[in-house]
């Protein structure tokens, strides 16, 4: 395996006041892949997910040890701009949440907040992030429209073109397609295959299937703990582990 | 997350195997049985259970594709589904070359005995043993042991050429008149016959010893040597 390295966590501890909510997780995330977080609920894979743009910093009484390096940077250095890093690392949550805005200026938000005026190249930014997030052909003439009349998968589409649109590095996903209809979750599971081209995925799902037919990589979390991580084909067919042959075959969980 | 009833179809699948396993061994051991005794009759009961033997691939096949197709099962659920299929097949084919050994039986019944063949006995020997490790393996799910049977097979090879030697030899030897003659080049080639499917019956409980080590292990024994 010769994959560039993304992110490098190397043991990391993470707290929510004293409840120890990931205990010692290395796992290298690699460059432009599709890399899975699987188990129960309440595992810690949100968190984890959360750490790697420092979403979990807006809550109080949080403390992480150990590192997150990106790009070999280490991402809780207090020299580290958060806000860029979020900017190189985007999110896209469990429920849609577009703004009650236009489906425009849904996309063009993050541009205008990062200074982007000119209306030729902010129209150029928004129509490509909407082919990236393969949307543009079903809004294509209702732009000015609210986003709030879209469906519930368009919507998360949009909330993808949203992402897109800042050019990040990498797009974190936190089950993304659980709050949506079987074809609309196909359209996003289409969109991952499409976007790993050029982003690095990590996506949290509860849906194993998924995270199979999604993923190259595959880690799955029990009790705060990284279990076992490998590629996906052999993580579903053959894990090392009985505690994951145990939980994705469905003997507990 | 937990997967009660499909843990518990999948248990109803093994069972149904065990039992094309079952059947499959009697007819195999029937024709041997057969064959050595000279019985045509319980020749006979071996051609008419076959049906039941297909009937319960076909059962097996349905049960299997069901649990693919609903239940998306992983790991070793996958694997054992996979190579419950597989196994079935073999089962299958080795049923078949045990109707195969009993048709000759019962054209061999119809005329006097040809003189004795060691290895026959040998290869008859071998193939039920390596048959029975396999089942045993399978159902214990012991790759350990599954892995001794395809040793075994270059024995069964062996004892095969033999037969065919000690037969040319037996149609090669002048004997006087031509009906004669005619006669038991027939009855050694039905024999031959015999050899080639207890020798194929040994290779099909080859394959299922590897099926197993795919199922425990997730690897795939076979071609191994030549990758
Ligand atoms: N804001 C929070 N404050 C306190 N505990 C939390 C908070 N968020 C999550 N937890 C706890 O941390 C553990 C991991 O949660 P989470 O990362 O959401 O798990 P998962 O995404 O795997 O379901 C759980 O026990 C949860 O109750
Ligand atoms: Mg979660």
């Amino acid at each position: 395996m010769t994959d560039t390295i993304k992110f490098a966590v190397k043991k990391l501890d993470f707290y929510y006041g004293d409840f120890k909510a990931l205990d010692q997780i290395s796992m290298d995330i690699a460059e432009k892949q599709a890399t899975a977080l699987i188990g129960p609920s309440g595992c810690g894979k949100s968190t984890f997910l959360r750490c790697l743009n420092r979403m979990n910093d807006l809550i109080p009484g949080i403390r992480v040890d150990g590192e997150i390096l990106l790009d070999g940077e280490n991402t809780h250095d207090p020299g580290i701009d958060v806000v860029q890093l979020r900017r190189r690392v985007g999110m896209v949550f469990q429920k849609p949440n577009p703004f009650p805005k236009t489906i425009f200026e849904n996309v063009a938000y993050g541009l205008r907040v990062n200074g982007l005026k000119n209306k030729a190249m902010l129209r150029e930014s928004v129509e490509k992030s909407l082919v990236d997030a393969a949307l543009f052909d079903e809004v294509k003439d209702r732009l000015n429209q609210s986003a709030l009349g879209l469906s519930g998968g368009q919507q998360q589409r949009l909330c993808i073109a949203r992402a897109l649109a800042v050019k990040p590095e990498v797009l974190l996903m936190d089950e993304p397609a659980s709050a949506l209809d079987p074809i609309a979750t196909q359209k996003i599971e289409d969109l991952i295959h499409q976007l790993k081209k050029h982003y690095t995925i990590v996506i949290v799902t509860h849906n194993m299937q998924q995270a199979a037919r999604v993923s190259d990589v595959t880690g799955f979390f029990y009790m705060g703990r990284l279990i076992e991580t490998g590629d996906t084909e052999t993580l579903f067919t053959r894990p090392k582990l009985k505690q994951t042959e145990d939980y994705i075959t469905g003997r507990f969980g | 997350m937990e997967r009660q009833n499909f843990h518990k179809e999948l248990e109803q699948l093994k069972l149904t195997i065990y039992k094309m396993a079952a059947l499959a061994r009697q007819s195999f051991e029937n024709a041997c049985k057969a064959y050595l005794a000279r019985d045509d009759d319980l020749a006979q009961t071996i051609i008419d259970g076959d049906r039941d033997i297909n009937r319960i691939e076909l059962e097996i096949d349905r049960q299997s594709l069901r649990l693919l197709a609903l239940e998306q099962p992983m790991a070793r659920d996958l694997r054992m589904i996979v190579g419950i299929m597989r196994i079935s097949n073999d089962l299958e084919r080795i049923a078949d070359q045990s109707v195969n050994i009993a048709e000759r039986t019962i054209f061999l019944c119809q005329h006097s005995p040809l003189e004795r063949v060691p290895a026959m006995e040998a290869l008859i020997d071998i193939s039920k043993k390596m048959f029975t490790m396999a089942v045993t393996s399978f159902r214990d799910m012991d790759a350990e042991a599954a892995k001794e049977i395809p040793a075994m097979d270059d024995q069964a090879d062996e004892y095969n050429m033999q037969v065919l030697k000690s037969l040319i030899e037996v149609m090669a030897a002048s004997s006087p008149g031509f009906e004669k003659r005619v006669l038991k080049m027939r009855r050694s080639i039905q024999t031959i016959i015999i050899s080639r499917c207890l020798e194929r019956i040994a290779d099909m409980s080859t394959n299922i010893a590897e099926h197993v080590v795919f199922i425990a292990e997730g690897v795939n024994l076979k071609h191994i040597q030549k990758l």
